[in-house]
């Protein structure tokens, strides 16, 4: 038992402390954080747009969203990241960071549109009808009946879909940047040991999502506020 | 106040309302009857719009408001509309299911819709819970609150849609008492309705709709009393 530690806290040594080697992490971290939330912000704005475009009764419209849902869905996040970053924003000067949250934004968007779309028509037809009748607008309606119902009905899957884009970002080492996989896969080249750094790496993203689905279920407690009885 | 003309329904063949014509003065309580499918419930949402008529006028205030020229949410302002599933906004409580609209639409400032709505609540005896959700009511609650929210933007006609078929039996009265006070008041309303009891106590006037025209029309003393029409008959036999 001893020996078995004494080598765990040896090897730990070797991959987290010497050399600095932490700091590499923490700095994926960041970048891992930085990359998500944007592409988080992204993904539902673009969300939106799509899901109004899947929803609205002009022909035009709803091609354009079906066209996107398709294509986003039937090709791979990692072929899609390296067109974007090497094709698309090939002579753009971003910074990568913001190249590979564009990217993943443009992915996840897709997948929050469904998600939006399933919310709104999940909403009674009643409810639009009572707000019409009231004289409201059918912006009115959407706006202040219709939307803010359908978020609480769709955040759990909002939240998974967050969830899955984090995990997701772990392919950005594709295009150069230094995450959290990125940076645990260094580590393990420059030491030669797979073990210690690779389930560092999983820790880290399996501690970082702890955190936001314990900061999201209080958001939903918050919102079934109405629900009781 | 409303006159309708010639009004004709259909949903895709199938032909609904088949020619009403109909005038509803100021004060007037009229309850509409008939087999369920005959379209008095569609001849009531074509009245605010919620169905578009295939043919045909409707008028309110000598306005002809079936038109695409027409502001549909002014119009809808002058209507309350009483559903049958109640459709209270259930992430709302209470109090800001009523003042949504008075609000939204500046009818009012917040403060004098929130008074109003305190005067709305107690009328339908529903004072303390004011701040409670729609899931916290029972069904008979939620449809008196139902009628408090279509008040509070002051309309001048009232259109009830069977409020009260969802309703468990000891609920019922509850709702129809707020009914009866609203006729009182003077109120014009058009209620479609199974309640047979209620019509002949409330009406104005009767209207018995089937398969999409207006069979027999007058007071609940003529059309319950002495029915003209073969088909007023055979239903009423059924109902009564």
């Amino acid at each position: 038992m001893a020996e078995w530690a004494s080598n765990f806290c040896d090897l730990f040594y070797k991959c987290f402390i010497k050399e600095d080697r932490y700091k590499l992490l923490l700095s994926g971290i960041g970048v891992t954080i930085k990359v998500s939330l944007l592409a988080i912000v992204i993904g539902i704005l673009i969300g939106m747009l799509i899901a109004l475009c899947n929803l609205s009764k002009k022909r035009i419209l709803k091609i354009i969203g079906g066209i996107y849902t398709d294509i986003i869905r039937g090709t791979p996040s990692v072929t899609q990241l390296m067109i974007i970053y090497f094709v698309i924003f090939a002579s753009v000067n971003l910074d990568k960071w913001i190249i590979a949250a564009i990217a993943f934004g443009i992915n996840s968007g897709a997948y929050v549109s469904e998600i939006i779309r399933a919310g709104i028509m999940s909403i009674d037809k009643g409810q639009t009808e009572a707000g019409r009748s009231l004289g409201l607008s059918a912006y009115q309606t959407m706006t202040r009946i219709v939307i803010p119902q359908a978020v609480k009905n769709i955040f759990p899957a909002l939240c998974n879909e967050f969830i899955v884009l984090i995990k997701e970002t772990a392919i950005v080492g594709y295009v150069g940047l230094m995450d959290i996989q990125k940076a645990g896969d260094f580590i393990k080249s420059a030491t030669f040991i797979a073990f210690m750094p690779l389930i560092g790496t999983a820790v880290i993203y399996y501690v970082l999502i702890k955190i936001l689905t314990l900061l999201l279920g209080r958001i939903e407690a918050r919102l079934r506020k109405s629900d009781a009885r | 106040m409303i006159k309708v003309k010639n009004l004709h329904k259909k949903f895709g063949d199938l032909t609904v309302l088949n020619g009403i014509d109909e005038h509803i003065t100021p004060g007037e309580v009229v309850v509409v009857i008939g087999p369920s499918g005959s379209g008095k419930s569609t001849f009531l949402r074509c009245l605010n719009l919620l169905e578009t008529a295939t043919d045909g006028e409707i008028y309110v205030d000598d306005e002809l408001i079936n038109t695409p020229k027409v502001n549909v949410n002014r119009i809808r302002q002058k209507m309350g509309m009483v559903f049958q599933q109640f459709n209270l906004f259930p992430h709302l409580t209470i109090m800001e299911n009523i003042t949504l609209a008075p609000v939204l639409l500046k009818k009012m400032t917040k403060a004098e819709a929130i008074q109003k709505g305190q005067e709305l609540l107690a009328r339908v005896n529903l004072s303390e819970k004011a701040n409670a959700y729609p899931a916290q009511l029972s069904g008979g609650q939620k449809q008196r609150v139902a009628i408090a929210r279509a008040l509070a933007m002051d309309p001048e006609i009232m259109l009830f849609d069977e409020p009260t078929s969802a309703l468990d039996p000891e609920m019922v009265g509850e709702v129809l008492d707020v009914m009866k006070d609203l006729a009182k008041s003077g109120m014009t309303m058009v209620i479609v309705t199974h309640e047979m009891g209620f019509a002949r106590e409330v009406a104005s006037r009767v209207l018995f709709i089937d398969q999409g025209i207006v069979m027999e029309s007058g007071t609940p003393e003529e059309v319950f009393g002495n029915p003209k029409n073969e088909r007023t008959r055979n239903f009423l036999s059924k109902v009564l």
